[in-house]
């Protein structure tokens, strides 16, 4: 499966807002294979210098089984967050993960069982239940703040982002990538970056 | 140059010609159900087949589907599997192996193999394969879990499976060789033998078959291309094997595009060969039936041909002379054409019958006629001089027919003849009676043991006619005459036998009728005599040989010569002078007397008028010449070239001229008289004399015969029979003239009785003519 970055263009930073000088708003608009706005895909802004507040585990973070579905879909978490996996349907599940980033296996469990899983790398996890094939559920286990979903104009605005080099990232499972992932070099200027993907699929 | 016309076929049997035409309409119409019913069959086997390719290329569609489904489920039975899943993620390919070995042998397919996101491939099986299926995964569009590959080691059918974790993680991918085992197993589903085969595409774009079992050709990537291009239609392709029906499918290669051809394809000529028995039993069935038609036509054109070629038949026999009955078999056109060609037919076999009875016999007496009697004579003597035989020929004449027809009447004549041909017929049973023609009757008697025969059958015939006939309630005394010739003395052919009895029955006559004389070569002698006379006179006709001498007929009443008699003398150079009585007869026979007669009465007027006014010219007319019609105008003629008066001439006819008929006589010498020339009755006491005649006309002058005249001085008997013909000529106001006076005591009697002229050597022998005029004139002076 490809996945094909059409389109990288660069635009004037924003200036709605007043930030101080080395902050800077980084606008990203992602468009699905279908050409429509792209919702809940991952943008994540890498940045060399990483604010050592936003890195702290935080939480409670929780991805429930709820209608034969994992809730929320996405969830993103900081490196060393704990994850319970809270069952709120009457079926069990078997939730799994052969994701490099965090293997586990939560053999069967029942209603109201909380299982929890510590993931202390960074990474995409896709989770699965050995059940139930149809679930399937992410958890993007990331290092930098910097990181929101796309909401339903497929639009993410990522704030406060330091001025100079940094990665972008998206994700979203229909990026035939390893791990679903295309990564991008940019350079955050003091007037922020706004960028479109568009994802081309077959 | 020559200008050749059409050959055209022609029949001599009418029957043939139907039976040909009809066989020809029928094979005709044969034939064009056959070329229908072919076009038929081949249309026919044309959707039969295509319809099976369709129906089995979307059973071949199900099938490759179903196997698709198949081979899905069992892969997805291991990509499901947890353990795998677990092995593939954490890179065990000793583990990912061993699964695909399993599993290999659980879906029994040939080659599984995993291929990991990074395009990594596990699993065993032919490394071309491998190199080919390393991409397929991410290539294949999304939605198709399989794709046929074209490899160097042939086409394979792919079946990808997805490993999901629950995001794919690799797939699991089987190869399937559409290899010959593959064909022969989808030929085995098709109902009919159909020829699977798979063509892939070589470097230069042209396709060709994996098994080399289907040649590359420009025809076959039209084929494929046509199938490619969305009309994957059954139709015609010409093959190596020879034209065939096929079906292409393409199959989808990875990106979506053809990457190998499925061929389905059917040989015309087996989907004929379905139809052969058909085909062959049209054929019998065609064959048989011009069999029955042929048959049919020549029975029914036998119907209606036989009668007709048996009339052509009967038609010829007519024409060739026999007649045959045909037979009538039907009511129709034809039936009654039978009946009146045989109507017809007997008409004129009855006609024919009657005009060869007429051609040969004699309607009076219904006896063979002349033509039929020259025939059986000329036949019979044939046969006779074969066989060394006689034939006897008598010819038999009524004497004195002719006088009876005249007395009579014909009727009675006629009737006559019919008792005559009776008794001939009754009398001569033996022998073939004929009727030559008049009174004359021939009768042919073949050799006859009996020596004797011919004159007893000539006396028996004469003794039955010795007793008068009983014709129509008239006795009829007649008698015959007979002459008999006998072959092959008397005559060796039919001509000769007949005129030497003709010869023998005119001497016959002349010994006095009422007998039968046979031929003798005497006869004949007498016979060529009479045939150079004629042959004479003829010639003395026409040379003048004829003179005339006159004696003088001496008027004793006024002592003068009152006339001369005319006398007809033939000098003839060789023969001399030949007399009268010699050649009269055969002049008289001849006919030439009516000729001789003429130039007489010519001559004796053209003589005459030199004549003193007194003397008289008597000319003696045969009885023949004055019963010949041209007679009164032969004396007109002779008076009117000479000028001489008419009471000048005096003619002499005798008593026989009244055998013709006495009132024919009395009419024709009145018309004679009423010119007025003069009429005496010569020779007057001999004959049949008969004073009726004297009284039905009144003669000028009666010439006493000579006989009386000679005894006329002695016999007082003779000088009775003068004296009461004188008396009775002076009675009747007649003169008299007595002939042969050769003394003067016969003429001093004769003065005496009063007779009017005397005539005679004793006043002179007949004279020349040129001696009448001095005669006349020392007469006149001797008197004076």
């Amino acid at each position: 499966m490809l996945i094909h970055v059409m389109r990288f263009t660069r635009a004037a930073a924003a200036l709605a807002c007043s930030f101080p000088a080395f902050a800077a708003t980084v606008s990203v608009d992602v468009i699905g294979a279908d050409g429509k706005p792209l919702a809940g895909a991952v943008v994540l802004v890498d940045t060399p210098r990483k604010p050592a507040g936003a890195m702290k585990p935080g939480g409670p973070y929780e991805m429930a089984q709820q209608n034969i579905a994992f809730v929320p879909h996405v969830l993103i978490v900081p490196v060393g967050a704990t994850v319970s996996f809270p069952n709120r349907d009457k079926v069990r599940h078997h939730v799994y993960s052969f994701s490099k980033a965090r293997k586990f296996d939560l053999k069967l469990y029942g209603k109201e069982e909380t299982r929890s899983v510590v993931f202390d790398k960074p990474g995409v996890v896709a989770l699965g239940c050995n059940i139930h094939d149809a679930m399937n559920g992410s958890i993007i286990v990331v290092e930098t703040p910097y990181a929101v979903q796309s909401d339903a104009k497929g639009h993410a605005t990522i704030t406060d982002v330091p001025v100079g080099g940094a990665t972008i990232r998206v994700w979203h499972p229909s990026i035939r990538a390893p791990d679903n992932m295309l990564s991008q070099s940019a350079t955050v200027t003091a007037t922020g970056y706004t960028t479109t993907y568009t994802i081309r699929g077959r | 140059m020559t200008v050749r016309a059409l050959p055209r076929w022609r029949f001599r049997h009418l029957r043939t010609r139907l039976a040909v035409q009809y066989g020809v309409l029928f094979a005709a119409s044969l034939l064009v159900v056959a070329i229908v019913g072919q076009l038929v069959i081949w249309g026919q086997a044309r959707d039969a087949v295509r319809a099976e390719l369709r129906t089995s290329g979307s059973v071949y569609d199900r099938i490759w589907a179903m196997r698709a489904h198949a081979l899905m489920d069992s892969a997805s039975v291991l990509t499901r599997d947890f353990g795998f899943r677990s092995a593939v993620a954490s890179g065990d390919r000793p583990t990912i192996e061993s699964a695909l070995a399993s599993l290999r042998t659980r879906a029994d397919v040939p080659q599984a193999f995993f291929v990991d996101l990074q395009g990594q491939v596990f699993g065993t099986g032919s490394g071309d394969v491998r190199r080919a299926i390393a991409s397929v995964p991410t290539t294949l569009a999304r939605g198709r879990t399989e794709a046929v590959i074209a490899t160097r080691t042939g086409a394979f059918r792919l079946i990808v499976a997805p490993v999901l974790a629950p995001n794919e993680i690799g797939w699991v991918t089987f190869a399937l060789p559409l290899d010959r085992a593959e064909m022969a197993a989808l030929q085995h589903l098709s109902a009919i033998p159909l020829a699977a085969t798979i063509l892939t595409r070589d470097a230069k774009g042209s396709w060709h078959g994996v098994s080399s079992d289907v040649a590359g050709s420009r025809a076959l990537d039209a084929f494929v291309a046509t199938a490619i291009g969305g009309r994957s239609e059954p139709a015609f392709l010409a093959l190596r094997d020879g034209d065939a029906l096929a079906l292409a499918k393409p199959l989808l290669g990875p990106a979506g595009k053809p990457s190998a051809v499925l061929l389905l394809s059917y040989p015309w000529a087996a989907a004929m060969a379905a139809y052969r028995t058909m085909e062959v039993g049209i054929a019998l069935a065609g064959v048989m039936g011009l069999l029955l038609v042929l048959l049919g036509s020549r029975r029914l054109a036998n119907g209606i041909a036989r009668p007709i070629a048996a009339l052509d038949a009967a038609a010829r026999a007519l024409e060739e002379g026999t007649r045959t009955e045909l037979l009538v078999e039907s009511d129709d056109e034809v039936g009654r054409l039978a009946q009146s060609f045989n109507r017809m037919s007997a008409g004129i076999v009855e006609r024919e019958h009657r005009i060869t009875h007429l051609a040969f016999h004699d309607t009076l007496t219904s006896l063979p006629n002349r033509t039929y009697f020259c025939q059986q004579l000329e036949s019979e003597l044939q046969r006779s001089l074969k066989r060394g035989q006689r034939t006897t020929l008598l010819c038999l004449d009524l004497d004195g027919f002719k006088g009876i027809n005249d007395s009579l009447g014909h009727p009675i004549g006629d009737a006559l003849l019919r008792q005559m041909g009776d008794i001939l017929s009754r009398i001569a049973s033996d022998a073939v009676v004929a009727r030559l023609g008049g009174d004359e009757f021939a009768i042919i008697l073949a050799d006859h043991d009996d020596v004797d025969r011919p004159r007893a059958l000539a006396q028996a015939i004469l003794d039955e006619m010795r007793s008068p006939l009983l014709v129509d309630g008239h006795q009829i005394a007649t008698g015959a005459s007979i002459g008999i010739a006998i072959s092959p003395n008397d005559g060796a052919d039919s001509d000769a036998l007949l005129k030497n009895a003709d010869l023998a029955l005119y001497r016959a006559k002349q010994d006095g009728r009422g007998v039968f004389r046979f031929f003798e070569p005497a006869l004949d002698a007498a016979a060529r005599k009479r045939r150079a006379l004629e042959l004479d006179l003829r010639e003395a006709i026409q040379s003048g040989q004829f003179r005339l001498n006159f004696q003088p007929i001496f008027d004793l009443k006024r002592d003068r010569i009152g006339g001369f008699e005319a006398l007809l003398r033939w000098e003839h150079p060789t023969r001399g002078n030949v007399p009268p009585i010699e050649f009269i007869s055969v002049a008289e026979e001849t006919g030439l007397i009516i000729a001789i007669g003429d130039w007489v009465m010519q001559e004796a007027c053209r003589q005459a008028t030199a004549w003193p006014a007194h003397v008289r010219v008597a000319v003696n007319v045969s009885p023949l010449q004055f019963r010949n019609s041209g007679f009164p105008s032969v004396i007109f003629q002779a008076l009117s070239h000479s000028g001489l008066s008419p009471d000048r001439l005096e003619i002499e006819i005798t008593e026989s001229v009244f055998l013709d008929g006495e009132t024919t006589v009395v009419t024709l010498l009145h018309k004679l008289r009423a010119m007025g020339v003069r009429i005496a009755l010569d020779d007057f006491g001999t004959g049949y004399s008969s004073l009726s005649y004297l009284r039905s006309f009144p003669f000028d002058k009666i010439k006493i015969d000579k006989s009386f005249v000679d005894a006329v001085a002695e016999d007082r008997s003779a000088a009775a029979i003068v004296r009461a013909i004188v008396d009775l000529a002076t009675a009747l106001h007649m003169e008299t003239t007595a002939e042969g006076v050769e003394d003067r005591d016969q003429l001093s009697e004769l003065r005496g009785q009063g007779c009017s002229s005397i005539q005679g050597y004793l006043f002179s022998r007949p004279i020349e003519g040129n001696m009448v005029a001095a005669m006349i004139g020392s007469a006149m002076s001797a008197a004076a």
